[in-house]
């Protein structure tokens, strides 16, 4: 670790020269990518490479936000399980994908339909899938969109004529019974896209293909992909860990590093106990699911990590959760959410824990992580049978998967928390991997409140590296959105019961709101159009944990329809 | 030993309308660590709440007891030939289609497990 630290930090200055070195075209559009602010495009997943979420555009302002009215509307077809995905803008083009990986290019000021695309899906395959048949983002680069696809496929558009160049295969989806459903992330050449895993019993790989050629020219297995790592799954385990890498990652050009999460191992609960190292279904420590991993974008190779949960033993994913790329005095960090509702703060060049906080009041599966070290303190592994009390947060978890936002004008980090438990009795399982790989749960559970209220949500505004409270809006049920800050001193959040809330960004104090009609979860997005500032929220209600909100708040979830969307985007009258 | 009860008073009912154990052995084989030795099983040996905890209660709650992502299944009025469907085509956007990755024996004995479930 104290060797690669050293070595990256050598290396920084010329990693940052090759890559400002690159073509003209190159070298714009790394400046953009690496840029604290999204401009006038929003040309990648998190906004930029940085993960802010945050748009430096400020048109659309506290000031005058309250005339912020509809510009636009868009209805995507077949749109089962809602929308989910972050659209990207580009020179005044809006682009968005929603289910079976369908792909629309639409004008920016107006709506008007450029081009669409919709693969042609294995059908009988998609039928047998539980997490299908959405799709939550694309990526753009070398003059191509990128989309995967659930059965198992990276697809390459032309990006003005949304023409195939390419497609290709890269998952037997038939075996393994996940594929794609995460954005890629393009980085100089590189096209990277993690495949769903967790649950699943696979090895859940993330791989890395040429963009120009569509030639596959790595791929790194998050289940033992290095000898170390194979060691620390007893009974050759790793045959059946789970992993993955579902949502996209960023990158760090000074280190040349791509950082992504990795999902938890499989079965998601196992009944050893404290014995956990020697037994139970995958004994070890489980590298490298639930963890951090930077990757070398040219080749795939592991450069470093941090294992956020060792053994997770409560499907509390590192896969969810952007990198906010910051800088801080002579340090340079990244931050990372963890799906248990604790945050991750990393040195950028070796991934060494800097501080840990927890961002939900509802946490115990541990009694706390040192925030020095990132050791988990008073683990609570699991025995066979009924637990006493219910485990804190739930599987929905203490963070979802959709992203916060943070503003260099604040300093503050806005990010949403979840509060929730449930009631688990864990149960022995066999890993099914015939005809077709199925689920491996390992217990029975049931959502409940938690000690201290009801089930709810909140956005925190807080010091990204302390963690330190500025303000808090509470929602009586989690919104599932991510979240946008912008230059104008605002922060949006569009939220499980379908209205979209603007808030000062200083204060929390609520400035605008509107009612898209149907809950959202998928990703808000800023960008520039003739000259005119837009924001694009995608609504459509339907995901794993939208899906558990009509058991916990009946109302308005079990009427709101499902499987329907619509992009509503939005511009000042 | 309700369950056990249960499991024989399902298998009665929907035994006859299925297809026969040699040609469940013929489709797909049972899908656990042993696959042959499963699909060559009766129902009777399969346990349908290890199944269901296996795959089923990512969404049927508590074991099928409560309403979560999916439906509530203890109690439930439908009938044996409905969920037995339900379980073999799913519910696109909701529910997987599991026909051609259980064999008959093991759908019949989770069958039998949600009809030994009390609230």
């Amino acid at each position: 670790m104290a060797f690669h630290g050293r070595y990256l930090g050598g290396c920084a200055a010329l990693a940052l020269a090759a890559v400002l070195a690159a073509s003209p075209t190159h070298a714009q559009d790394a400046a953009a990518l690496n840029a604290e602010a999204a401009g006038n495009d929003w040309s990648t997943h998190h906004g930029t490479y940085k993960s802010y979420h945050y748009s430096g555009l400020e048109q659309i302002n506290a000031d005058n936000v309250k005339n912020l009215e509809v510009a636009w509307t868009h209805y995507p077809e077949r749109a089962t399980r809602g929308l989910q995905s972050t659209p990207l803008a580009m020179d005044g083009v809006l682009y968005y994908s929603g289910s079976y990986s369908r792909v629309y290019a639409l004008d920016g000021a107006t709506g008007k339909t450029l081009w669409t695309y919709a693969p042609e899906l294995d059908e009988e395959l998609v039928a047998k899938q539980t997490h299908s048949p959405y799709n939550r983002g694309i990526a753009l680069g070398q003059g191509n969109l990128y989309v995967g696809t659930v059965d198992g496929r990276l697809i390459a558009l032309n990006q003005k004529t949304g023409k195939p160049v390419w497609d290709l295969k890269l998952l037997d989806s038939k075996k393994v019974t996940v594929g794609f459903t995460g954005a890629p992330l393009v980085v100089k050449d590189m096209v990277i896209i993690g495949a769903q895993g967790g649950e699943w019993p696979g090895r859940g790989p993330i791989f890395g293909v040429d963009g120009k050629s569509g030639q596959k020219k790595w791929q790194f297995d998050t289940v033992a992909g290095t000898e170390e790592a194979m060691a620390t799954w007893g009974n050759d385990s790793w045959r059946t860990g789970g992993g993955g890498g579902w949502m996209p990652g960023a990158y760090d050009p000074e280190t040349n590093a791509v950082w992504w999460g990795t999902a938890n191992p499989a079965p998601l609960y196992d009944w050893s106990g404290a014995d956990w190292k020697k037994s139970g279904p995958r004994p070890g420590d489980n590298l490298y699911t639930t963890s951090v991993i930077a990757l070398d974008p040219d080749t795939g190779k592991l450069k470093f990590y941090h294992q956020e949960l060792p053994h997770d033993a409560w499907d509390f994913d590192s896969a969810v959760g952007e990198f906010v790329m910051i800088n801080r005095a002579d340090k340079k960090l990244v931050v990372h959410a963890n799906k248990s509702g604790f945050v991750f703060v990393y040195d950028r060049s070796n991934a060494k824990v800097e501080n840990v906080w927890p961002l939900v009041k509802n946490i115990n599966f541990v009694k706390g992580i040192d925030p020095k070290t990132g050791e988990l303190i008073g683990r609570r592994d699991l025995n066979l049978g009924k637990a006493e009390t219910p485990l804190c947060p739930a599987i929905a978890g203490g963070i979802s998967w959709n992203s916060g936002a943070y503003s260099p004008k604040t300093g503050l980090y806005y990010k949403i928390g979840q509060e929730w438990c449930m009631e688990l009795t864990v149960l022995k399982t066999t890993p099914i991997l015939e005809p077709m790989a199925q689920l491996n749960i390992g217990a029975d559970f049931k959502l409940v409140a938690p000690p201290d209220g009801a089930a709810r949500g909140h956005l925190d505004a807080r010091d990204p590296v302390s963690g330190a409270l500025k303000w808090e809006v509470n929602y009586k049920e989690p919104p599932l959105a991510s979240v946008l800050a912008t230059a104008g001193n605002l922060v949006f959040v569009p939220d499980a019961e379908g209205v979209v809330h603007a808030y000062s960004a200083d204060s929390g104090k609520e400035l605008w709101s509107h009612n898209n009609g149907m809950g959202h979860n998928a990703g808000i997005i800023s960008y520039m159009a003739g000259g005119k500032q837009y924001i694009a929220i995608p609504a459509g209600w339907g995901s794993l944990v939208s899906d558990e909100y009509v058991a916990l708040y009946g109302e308005p979830f079990k009427s709101m329809a499902k499987n329907t969307g619509a992009l509503v985007v939005f511009a000042l009258k | 030993m309700r369950i056990l009860f249960v499991t024989v008073a399902a298998m009665a009912i929907v035994w006859p309308w299925l297809p026969t154990a040699a040609a469940a052995q013929q489709s797909t084989p049972a899908g656990t660590a042993s696959p042959p030795a499963q699909a060559e099983a009766s129902p009777n040996d399969i346990d349908g709440q290890q199944m269901f905890a296996t795959t089923c209660g990512f969404c049927h709650q508590d074991g099928g007891r409560a309403a979560g992502r999916g439906p509530k299944l203890s109690k439930t009025e439908r009938s044996d030939e409905f969920i037995i469907e339900r379980i073999k085509k799913g519910k696109m956007g909701a529910m997987p289609a599991f026909g051609s990755v259980f064999s008959d024996g093991q759908i019949i004995a989770i069958l039998a497990y949600i009809r030994g479930l009390d609230d």
